[in-house]
């Protein structure tokens, strides 16, 4: 296969996995969680086992890794209040307690995890400190809801 | 009387400014956790103008503001400070890495153009100057806090492209030149 050809097989494999698996996942914040948990920790090679066997195991890779860089810089992009919106639809999706997950996050920092390898540093840490400070808007919002439940 | 207590706020003055670029320069330095980027030795790439657009933007902080929570508005100055001099520290490594290439080029040239030297020597004595003086204005005042500092980063960004492309084609007409002499 020349490098065209891969090159084209490699962009049918993302509009698969766009078509069949990424527009299921509701917000780009729950896409790039998706995306990363795709990455071997050990290897950084990506793997799906259906993208693989409708393609090849190294063109799914590469269409995994292409579609978690553009997630990943298209939500890096996004203002602070967007990604606030984002991180709450995120949250509520995971249909567990919100103050619970919001605390995790703020202690364990997962999200560092979702980072793609070789990204610019100043985007990712731009990344890293807007998802703190949106986790940091969403605890002091539920705070000031808990004191409206109990004033009411 | 007037040219003691002169000699004395200039002293201040100068003491202000050690204190400042101290701090300036500590705080860089301390900046600790770096996310994954390239790897040592590697040039890294500049950041794309406009993610440092969004560093310096006020459209973040405004919203910050209409939260009315201290809490939250100290937590984003710091944060926004951490990033700002992520990105003043990764531009002068792009800066010093291509004048180290350009310097390293011109050892193996024989055929040096002095007055484009003198040039080259020039930009990269701004930049730096320039990355200098934003830190110690990021450290004091904070990235968004300061009107036009966002066009001025932009400006910066753009000059640091700019003289790597030159200093790209320098490095390749140096390598014509050497191998012709």
């Amino acid at each position: 296969m020349d490098t065209t050809d891969k090159a084209l097989t490699v962009e049918r494999a993302y509009d698969d996995l766009l078509r069949r698996s990424l527009s299921s996942i509701s917000g780009d914040l729950a896409r790039l969680i998706y995306l990363a948990s795709t990455r071997d920790y050990n290897t950084g090679r990506y793997h799906h086992d259906g993208l693989a066997a409708r393609f090849r195991v190294d063109v799914a890779s590469q269409a995994l890794e292409l579609a978690h860089r553009q997630t990943f810089y298209r939500i890096a992009a996004r203002s602070l209040e967007d990604l606030v919106g984002e991180l709450d639809l995120y949250i509520n999706s995971s249909r567990q307690n919100r103050d619970e997950v919001i605390q995790v996050w703020q202690k364990l920092e997962p999200y560092r995890v979702a980072l793609p390898v070789n990204v610019n540093v100043v985007v990712a840490q731009l990344f890293v400190s807007n998802i703190r400070l949106a986790l940091a808007i969403l605890r002091q919002r539920l705070g000031r809801e808990e004191l409206r439940a109990l004033a009411s | 009387m007037i040219d003691s207590l002169g000699l004395l706020v200039g002293v201040l003055l100068l003491l202000i400014l050690m204190v400042l670029a101290t701090k300036g320069w500590m705080g860089a330095r301390q900046l600790h956790d770096p996310p994954a980027g390239p790897n040592e030795g590697e040039l890294p790439e500049p950041c794309p103008r406009e993610f440092v657009s969004m560093v310096f933007s006020r459209t973040d902080r405004d919203f910050v503001h209409g939260l009315n929570s201290r809490g939250v508005e100290q937590l984003f100055q710091r944060e926004r400070k951490k990033v700002a001099l992520v990105w003043i520290r990764q531009t002068s490594a792009l800066v010093r890495k291509a004048v180290s290439e350009h310097a390293f080029a011109a050892r193996q040239s024989k055929n040096l153009d002095f007055l484009k030297e003198v040039n080259i020597l020039g930009q990269f004595l701004i930049l730096i100057t320039s990355c200098w003086i934003l830190t110690i204005a990021i450290q004091t005042a904070g990235p968004v806090w300061l009107s036009g500092l966002a066009n001025y980063a932009q400006r910066l960004s753009q000059q640091v492209e700019r003289l790597q492309g030159s200093f790209q084609a320098g490095i390749l007409a140096t390598a014509k030149g050497t191998r012709v002499t």
